[in-house]
């Protein structure tokens, strides 16, 4: 039988770690729901923040936070232009899959090209920091990333809720023949959201350099997980998404804890099949 | 048929490729881009006809990988002989996902994605950490290769052509049925071509199947070629991900497109091997696949096409006579005995009883949210009711499926026209033909079709697809529609509203002929002067109860209706 | 293209100046390694030390007075990929001699071919020594035909021999096959030897929460622990339970990727396995006074993070080394000639003396344990293979 205290750590890893996995499918969630555009390049962009950061950070010297300064805006713009040939070719939900794959080998190229296939690492003296709350430890870094995920979801969450902007995108998305009608100038509000999207991968990137180790084939690994992540938290649902996230990642940990660690996946996702044949009309 | 002729002639052509003495790369180079050939083919029966966008391609696939690694190097049965079982693992794998997932409706879409996802992952870590390998990969180095000819790539080469071949001459074949038709109608619109009589269902299991077992012996043969097998070489993404990406290259919904983006991008994996121009080559590859989608969006194989041939085609102008009236089944009478209908706390229907016999027109009146739209989808079998009986005749409807229910004669038409989008005015009358009580054969019923079209003033648009028509045009399309099936009873949800006086006019006449024809005709309508006009009958709904019926003037005058419709203050 | 150009000019100058330059037809040496997708980092090293090994043979007499070129395909990682070109190599670019891929998949994929046209065929990071069955294959990654006992033996004999020996074992491994093949092992021989195994754990390639495999291990607390780890895992599992103000006394890394884990500020002391490093008696290995400034200086400007020779980049050299000896001893490109004589000679290569006359053509463990002292990975035991001056550093 596991102890408590084992137990509660799992649990505090599990809920950082889907931190981690909400903070990517954020970006994802947005564009595929609001703007029905399946970003596959999301992946590709986040792992191109983290060398970045790297680069800035481990090469440049700059701390991680003014590389993100740096960077975050720079993707935002990146997302803009993106959307302006999406916009320019009418890509639809299904080619944007194949256009967004492209672009994502293209990114796995481009950062092979400058920063070789060997793995890299960014040290820095909060890797391995955390801070000790009764018997438990929680680490700093995925604290950080897990709260800035948090406050995005729901900064976002906010804005598509209140604002003018956000009630037109998301209007949009469920009738965009009816928001034309009504003068909703849909184009130029997606502008905004695709940038935004990029610059939250921008935000997973740095952080992904932080916690994690790079190397350019990584692109790939997080597809699959962040896919399932940005679908049952409901597409176009930042908080939703996050909220998915601490799911399968607490899962997962707690499985690792008390069983075979192999078997997480198979706990995380057999729930998650359970969800959508039980109660799908809750996902 | 030239298209099938072509497919055999080409599949034999091929199939001497190994006597004419290649090297051996070529035959190994070919066994691949027919592998995701067979693949990427395989997919699109489901996803992409149906739009059942499967993310699950890999549990299928590997299924047939690690059944023919278990049987051949665990249990020593020999290769050909495993094939067949590998595709009977994938087909009752895919066979019971099916079974329970296409009977929840919210299942659609990336729902479905998401679930054929799961399903990979939960499949790749019970065969990791099992007996089917466990961790360390199978090696199959020792299970005999039988010798087709005389060389093993020939062999890998020869068993994924006649893969290739009889996948592709499945797609096609799929794609020219009434099973083709059905999954093209249920990509548009499942729900309406489930009522329009499609027993999607049962389609969408026959093509879930069929696409899992086909995937299951491609993943058999490809378990040889590679001879190990390794969790995460069989189950990684890029399966999954690649049969979408050469679907959407080369056009799913067209039964060549998925194969010829599955040779654009295995060729183009090779385009850029060589060592000192890896990295690049694989940025100018990707490259070039987003300028070809952007170019061609709707895919490679319909983009030529339709330069080649373009859309203008000449139809022959609808023939004239009308519709032969001989062929219509004798009527029966509608009978809806005490139907109740609930969605969680809110009581759509409370006990209606109604019965519309054999040219007859019941108008069903009754304010916004009245019921009267439940009853129709309860009538039709979208719902089914929570109690109470609905009878054709002597047969009973109760408990049947809405497909069934439109076999037996039942029509409809939506009070927003739903056609399905990407046929033509002419296809989506066809399929109400070819699925309704009609059961027209695939070329009878473009016939038939055409009758339709020319009965409801449509004759000049049959190739139109509906985003090119108006209003007016669409309403009397849903009309055509519900009528090519050849209903014995015709359930109309305000097929006037939105029309000008001249076009309710003329659809008044064309009721009035309906019902010359012995249909029973429940008709839903707001415009009081069209109910007054056609109705033999009028029921009156409330929060769904029905607190009058009459003829047109008795219903009209009682005192409930009366205050409903004007408010208590001008009953007093 | 641009190599072309530089092993022409290189032609060119040697021509000149030395006047015993290699001449008339090529000989060509054909293989692919996985220069893009998840095993690129890694097969980047065995591109170099290939390219670096090349040159230097062109730069001498080359192979029997004729200039070697190396044929290199990328096969992206994927064995499918691998076995297809390996028939182009053979069929159709018709290649003299065949050099293997990167891995243990590839390999196998490669050795099937290779098997079918009876080409020899050595390879330098294979790692499941009895999957090789064919007669012509032969490893230069020296893990003797059951690494699965006789790794973990020299790990532990290697502990043993401190002031302290550790009690009890806990091993983690990922389910990579050749990790988990070494792991399962060492939990054996940890049994056999009377240690207790207080956790045995295998988790997927390619987890990413490592908090509860951390706390797991702080839990059990082992006086040591056996990570059976591929690349970067390592880093982050040290740095896992250093959260959890955690560290193990004595950590081993089966497969690190080498830079960062000697330069991680946790990882003081680990301790891993290794053919080669770049310190005596090693340098004193054939060829390695030459190859190795080469190698580092070409893989700095590769911009290689960990410009050093170690286990894969000496295996490779290794690999290219026994083919030259086999060649230049029966002046044959013949493939059963040269087969034969590999299996009845002992080669001196980068990563000490080669054989292949036992079970599936395999000789020696050649594998040492070594350890990160200072920043730095030495050779700690055996003792006669140890820096001079080193030893293992007990907690």
């Amino acid at each position: 039988m596991p102890s408590l205290t084992l137990l509660g750590q799992a649990v505090v890893s599990g809920l950082l770690a889907g931190g981690l996995y909400g903070l990517l499918a954020l970006g994802l969630s947005l564009s595929w729901g609001l703007l029905r555009l399946v970003n596959l390049s999301h992946f590709a962009l986040a792992l191109l923040g983290a060398y970045l950061t790297y680069q800035l950070g481990h090469v440049a010297h700059l701390a991680p936070w003014t590389a993100a300064a740096l960077i975050v805006p720079v993707f935002f713009v990146v997302g803009m232009a993106l959307h302006a040939v999406f916009a320019r070719f009418r890509v639809t939900e299904f080619t944007s899959l194949l256009v967004t794959f492209g672009l994502a080998v293209i990114l796995e190229s481009v950062i092979q090209w400058f920063w070789t296939a060997d793995y890299r690492r960014y040290e820095t003296p909060w890797a391995s920091a955390s801070t000790r709350v009764g018997p438990l430890f929680v680490p700093t870094l995925e604290l950080l990333a897990c709260l800035t995920a948090a406050t995005l979801a729901l900064a976002t969450w906010a804005w598509l809720r209140f604002t003018y902007v956000g009630k037109a995108l998301r209007a949009a998305a469920e009738d965009p023949a009816m928001a034309g009608a009504f003068g909703v100038n849909h184009r130029a509000h997606a502008f905004v959201l695709s940038g935004i999207s990029a610059a939250y991968a921008g935000v997973a990137g740095a952080f992904i350099a932080l916690i994690s180790t790079l190397a350019p084939a990584q692109i790939w690994v997080w597809l699959g997980t962040v896919f399932a992540v940005a679908i049952i938290g409901g597409l176009g649902h930042p908080v939703g998404a996050l909220l998915a996230g601490f799911l399968i990642g607490v899962s997962e940990s707690v499985t690792m804890a008390v069983a075979a660690p192999a078997w997480a996946p198979l706990v995380s996702f057999s729930i998650l099949i359970a969800l959508l044949v039980l109660r799908p009309e809750r996902v | 048929m030239r298209p099938a002729l072509g497919l055999v002639a080409a599949g034999l052509a091929l199939a001497t490729l190994p006597l004419a003495g290649l090297p051996a790369f070529y035959e190994s180079f070919l066994y691949l881009v027919f592998h995701w050939v067979a693949l990427a083919t395989s997919w699109s029966l489901l996803s992409g006809y149906a739009g059942y966008f499967s993310f699950g391609h890999g549990a299928f696939f590997g299924a047939g990988m690690y059944t023919t690694a278990t049987l051949t190097a665990g249990l020593g049965v020999p290769f050909l002989a495993a094939l067949p079982v590998a595709a009977a693992v994938a087909t009752l794998l895919s066979a019971g996902i099916g079974a329970v997932v296409f009977r929840i409706r919210r299942l659609r879409g990336e729902l479905f994605g998401l679930l054929t996802l799961a399903i990979t992952f939960v499949l790749a870590t019970i065969v990791l950490n099992t007996r089917l390998d466990g961790g360390p990969g199978v090696y199959l180095s020792n299970v005999p290769l039988p010798r087709l000819v005389a060389s093993p790539t020939g062999t890998f080469y020869l068993l994924a052509l006649g893969l290739a071949v009889l996948t592709l001459g499945a797609a096609y074949a799929i794609t020219r049925s009434r099973l083709g038709l059905g999954l093209f109608a249920i990509h548009d619109d499942e729900d309406v071509a489930e009522v329009e009589g499609v027993p999607t269902f049962a389609y969408k299991l026959a093509a879930f199947a069929l696409s899992a077992g086909i995937a299951g012996i491609a993943g058999g043969i490809h378990a040889m070629y590679v001879s190990y097998v390794t969790v995460p070489d069989t189950f990684s993404i890029t399966v999954p991900l690649y049969v979408v990406l050469m679907s959407v290259l080369g056009g799913s919904r067209h039964w060549l497109g998925p194969a010829v983006g599955a040779a654009i991008i295995t060729a183009s994996l090779y385009a850029f091997t060589g060592g000192q121009q890896a990295v690049i080559g694989r940025a100018v590859v990707a490259f070039a696949l987003i300028l070809v989608i952007l170019l061609l969006p709707e895919g490679v194989v319909p983009a030529v096409l339709r330069r080649r041939r373009p859309r203008a085609r000449a139809e022959p102008a609808a023939p004239a006579r009308p519709a032969t009236e001989a062929r219509d089944a004798p009527g029966v009478t509608l009978e809806c005995h005490d139907v109740w209908k609930a969605f969680g706390g809110i009581q759509a229907l409370r006990g209606v009883s109604l019965h519309v016999a054999p040219g007859e027109i019941v108008g069903l009146v009754g304010p916004n949210g009245s019921g009267k739209t439940t009853l129709i989808n309860v009538i039709s079998g979208h719902y089914a009711a929570d109690r109470g009986r609905i009878a054709l005749g002597p047969v009973s409807l109760t408990g049947r499926a809405a497909h069934a229910i439109a076999g037996l004669g039942v029509s409809r038409t939506y009070q927003i026209p739903r056609p399905f989008a990407h046929f033509t005015a002419l296809d989506n009358v066809a399929l109400a033909a070819t699925f309704g009580a009609a059961r027209c054969a695939p070329a009878e019923a473009r016939a038939e079709a055409r009758q339709w079209l020319a009965f409801t003033g449509l004759g000049r648009r049959a190739t139109a697809l509906p985003h090119e028509l108006n209003l007016h045009e669409r309403k009397f399309l849903e009309l055509a529609r519900a009528l090519a099936g050849r209903p014995r009873v015709l359930l109309l949800d305000e097929v006037l509203s939105g029309l000008n006086p001249g076009e309710i006019t003329s659809a008044v006449e064309l009721i009035r002929q309906i019902r010359a024809r012995g249909v029973a005709i429940l008709f839903v309508e707001h415009l009081m002067r069209a109910v007054l006009d056609l109705s033999d009958r009028v029921v009156v709904l409330n929060e769904g109860e029905v607190i009058a019926t009459g003829t047109p003037s008795e219903a009209m005058r009682a005192a409930r209706v009366v205050e409903v419709y004007l408010g208590r203050a001008h009953v007093a | 293209m641009v190599r072309g150009v530089v092993i022409a000019v290189v032609l060119l100058t040697v021509s000149v100046t030395a006047g015993a330059a290699p001449s008339g037809q090529p000989i060509r040496i054909g293989g692919t390694l996985a220069l893009t997708g998840p095993l690129a980092p890694t097969a980047l090293l065995h591109k170099i030390a290939g390219e670096v090994y090349v040159e230097e043979l062109n730069k001498g007499n080359g192979l029997l007075g004729r200039p070697v070129e190396w044929v290199l395909l990328d096969d992206q990682s994927k064995p499918d990929l691998t076995r297809s070109l390996y028939e182009k190599l053979i069929t159709v670019d018709k290649v003299d001699l065949l050099m293997g891929p990167y891995a243990t998949s590839g390999i196998l994929a490669a050795m099937t071919v290779a098997q079918r046209y009876n080409k020899i065929f050595p390879h330098h990071s294979f790692g499941m020594p009895h999957l090789a069955k064919y007669e012509m294959h032969f490893p230069t990654a020296a893990f003797g035909p059951e690494p699965n006992r006789t790794v973990p033996t020299t790990v532990f004999d290697a502990l043993a021999a401190t002031a302290n020996p550790p009690k009890t074992v806990a091993i983690l491994t990922s389910k990579f096959p050749s990790a988990q093949f070494q792991s399962s092992g060492a939990k054996e021989v940890a049994e056999k030897r009377g240690l207790k195994v207080v956790l045995y754990l295998e988790y997927e390639f390619g987890n990413r929460d490592w908090g509860a495999l951390a706390a797991r291990v702080k839990d059990a607390n082992p006086d040591f622990l056996w990570i059976g780890v591929l690349g970067l895992d390592g880093n982050q599992m040290l740095e896992a339970m250093k959260k959890l103000d955690y560290t193990p006394p004595r950590h081993f890394h089966l497969f690190p990727a080498p830079g960062p884990l000697a330069v991680a500020p946790d990882a003081k002391n680990a301790l891993s396995v290794t053919v080669f490093e770049e310190h005596p008696p090693f340098m004193n290995n054939a060829g390695a006074a030459k190859l190795v400034p080469i190698f580092r200086e070409r893989a700095a400007k590769a911009n290689v993070p960990y410009a050093h020779v170690e286990t894969q980049a000496g295996g490779s050299f290794a690999a290219w080394q026994i083919l030259e000896a086999a060649v230049n001893a029966t002046k044959s490109l013949d493939d059963k000639t040269l087969a034969q004589w590999l299996r009845k000679n002992r080669v001196d290569t980068l990563i000490g003396k080669l054989r292949f006359d036992g079970p599936n053509n395999y000789g020696d463990d050649l594998f040492k344990v070594k350890q990160v002292q200072d920043g730095k990975w030495v050779v700690v035991w055996p003792r006669e293979f140890a820096a001079p001056g080193a030893r293992l550093l007990p907690p």
